[in-house]
């Protein structure tokens, strides 16, 4: 099989193709790539291409026949599905080192592996329409991309923990290597269109479905406890395993807000609450929210409602 | 006791309805789950019509034992793999594992390729916990991987009217691992065949990787008793179960194995090949992996699996795998 460049009209060399034992091809792409177009290989059958990419630097998916028609910025470590044999090619400005897997699924693959999963019939029909359909790849998929991309010359079984085999296995081995790392990559991609097919579609920037489950469980958490005196930041994130700017960041991103700005607006409504009550005083009320010093607390108070707690209280009485 | 008669791939599906008959279990969506009375877990078929069949189960407690049986055919135009977990249920945290595996023709842990033309025939012991894949897988989708690896040998032996019918290795914790996370998953995958096919991979490369170096291992002489491999798959077993506590000690292992510490350790190293301590702490790291991949912090995976100083972990981990937990993270 050749692939044809159209200014050196030469092979790219570093692009070895692969038949898995499972029935899948696999191309494999790691090179400095210093031309106008970085060709993807053609199997010639009707199925699915899936390509995961990697790179440094500034690289267009283009969607046309020719350069400059019907082009779109890439990010690095994106997976992208389209028909087989829709034009399809990355290209780039300057020299960029480039990495790509690309994964050929044979029509009648698909029945057989695919076939039981109705959400994947959407997704095959906006496959035949032309569509591409892309989803960013996690970190592990990252190292398991370039794992896959060892495979053939080094010896990169190292990668998996593996001790080298002796000569006479090392091709049979570093074939089911690449087999299982595309299997995976080809299994995450899925799962990943899955849930979007199935309509759990994020509401927010906020693209990461365990990111917003985080969120939602610090949520819970908080109006949990909140108003423990014992309760801190630090305790959520001690529980959840994360660092405070992450989630600062997330928070911010969902609610506009820091945690602390978060956790103390949910303390200060619920004293609020408490105030129209008029069963308990105002020292009282801090400390049962979990202030440890009321000065604090009506500063808190005061920011959040340009009032002070004491004003407000008189403010309601005289309403009252 | 149940029985399931396999010839063809449909029999796989039918095997079902014996089994949900004998035991009045439940099948839903080629699933069939263990209604309590007869037992705990499921079992499930995949990739039916692929070339690659695949029976899955994970089960417990089951009140009679087992038996599935491939017909022997002909044509022997398949392999029969599979790959077993079997423990005694535990009881407590520092019992030994009692000495009673000797269930005769009973499966124990292994893993174990076999050709399909003399038949074949699996039980699965009773009041175990149990978790297995049976692996039909066409020859000539095998061959071609392991032609080149081994030079047909594994093809050769098996063929040969005088040789085993089947090739058995001990279970190792990689398979250990995988079995685990194949089973927590495999019910509500929603791309169940995909997902099998990428354990089966994975399987089958382990394989490869154990049968070549068993085979160099038994060139050398391997000369164990049955007894032998018995009271080391117990010491395996103890090693696999404690991995978050600290390194039993040779003692202890002997003890666990009724063998001197010299001899257990070259008889482990002969089964195994590995050393005892490189045995546990690969264990100990692989499960340290599982951890940083669910994006838990470096610091916790190291207390997690008992080390109580990061900076140690993180030196095993790179002495382990070449790099450090962070750049297993970040690996850009």
């Amino acid at each position: 099989m050749k692939f044809q460049d159209p200014d050196q009209e030469k092979p790219i060399k570093a692009l070895q193709v692969f038949s898995l034992p499972v029935g899948l091809r696999a191309a494999t792409l790691k090179a400095t790539v210093d031309r106008q177009e970085i060709p993807l290989p053609d199997f010639h059958e009707e199925g699915y291409t899936i390509s995961f990419i990697n790179f440094k630097g500034d690289v267009r998916i283009g969607t046309g026949h020719r350069p400059g028609d019907k082009e779109q910025t890439a990010s690095p470590g994106l997976g992208l599905i389209c028909a087989a044999g829709r034009p399809m090619s990355f290209r780039t400005g300057a020299s960029v080192p480039f990495a790509a897997l690309v994964l050929f699924v044979p029509k009648g693959w698909v029945p057989l592996f695919l076939g039981a999963n109705t959400p994947f019939r959407k997704l095959e029909q906006q496959l035949e329409e032309g569509a591409i359909i892309t989803c960013r790849l996690g970190r592990r998929q990252l190292s398991q991309l370039s794992s896959a991309l060892n495979v053939p010359g080094e010896k990169a079984s190292v990668a998996l923990g593996e001790k080298a085999p002796a000569a006479s296995g090392d091709k049979a081995i570093a074939v089911l290597d690449l087999q299982n790392s595309a299997l995976a990559l080809l299994e995450y991609f899925l799962c990943n269109r899955h849930r979007s097919l199935l309509g759990v579609s994020p509401t927010s920037d906020i693209e990461n479905e365990d990111d917003l489950s985080l969120i939602r469980e610090v949520e819970s958490y908080i109006s949990e406890y909140y108003c423990s005196d014992t309760f801190t930041v630090d305790s959520i994130l001690k529980k959840t395993y994360t660092s405070y700017h992450r989630l600062n960041f997330l928070f911010k991103s969902i609610h506009g807000m820091t945690i602390s700005e978060y956790i103390r607006n949910k303390r200060i409504e619920k004293s609020k609450e408490m105030i129209a009550d008029n069963v308990k005083s105002i020292s009282q009320i801090a400390y049962e929210i979990g202030y440890s010093s009321i000065s604090n607390y009506i500063l808190a108070f005061k920011k959040v409602y340009q009032i002070t707690p004491g004003k407000y209280k008189k403010q309601i009485d005289s309403l009252a | 006791m149940s029985y399931v008669s396999l010839e063809n791939s449909e029999s796989f599906l039918k095997c079902f309805e014996v089994i949900a008959e004998d035991k009045s279990c439940i099948v839903s969506d080629s699933v069939l789950y263990f209604s309590g009375k007869t037992g705990k877990g499921f079992i499930t078929a995949a990739g039916i019509h692929t070339g690659i069949e695949v029976l899955a189960l994970n089960v417990s407690m089951l009140t009679d034992d087992l038996t599935i049986r491939f017909q022997p055919s002909p044509d022997a135009s398949s392999y029969i793999l599979h790959f077993d977990e079997i423990e005694i249920p535990a009881k407590g945290d520092n019992e030994l594992p009692v000495n009673n595996l000797s269930g005769g023709e009973k499966s124990h842990s292994a893993v174990s390729i076999a050709g399909a033309g003399r038949g074949k025939t699996i039980v699965y012991p009773r009041e175990r916990v149990i978790r297995s894949l049976v692996v039909r897988v066409r020859k000539n989708s095998l061959d071609d991987l392991i032609k080149d690896f081994d030079a047909g040998t594994i093809g050769a032996v098996l063929d040969s009217p005088e040789g085993p019918a089947s090739l058995t290795w001990p279970i190792t914790f990689k398979y250990r691992l995988l079995l685990n996370d194949f089973m927590n998953e495999i019910v509500q995958h929603p791309f169940r065949e995909l997902f099998t096919i990428r354990n089966v991979s994975m399987l089958m490369e382990y394989l490869l990787q154990q049968f070549f170096v068993m085979q160099k291992l038994a060139a050398e002489g391997n000369g164990l008793s049955s007894q032998d491999t018995r009271s080391l798959s117990r010491v395996e077993q103890h090693l696999c179960l404690h991995y978050k506590k600290e390194f039993p000690g040779i003692e202890k292992l002997s003890r666990i194995s009724a063998m001197s510490p010299t001899s257990l350790k070259t008889k482990f190293k002969r089964y195994y090949g590995e050393t005892l301590f490189g045995y546990y702490q690969k264990n100990k790291l692989e499960h340290a992996r599982k951890l940083l991949d669910s994006k838990i912090p470096v610091k916790v995976v190291a207390t997690e699996i008992g080390y109580s100083n990061p900076s140690h972990f993180t030196l095993a981990f790179k002495k382990e795998y070449g790099f450090s937990p962070w750049h297993y993270l970040n690996p850009h």
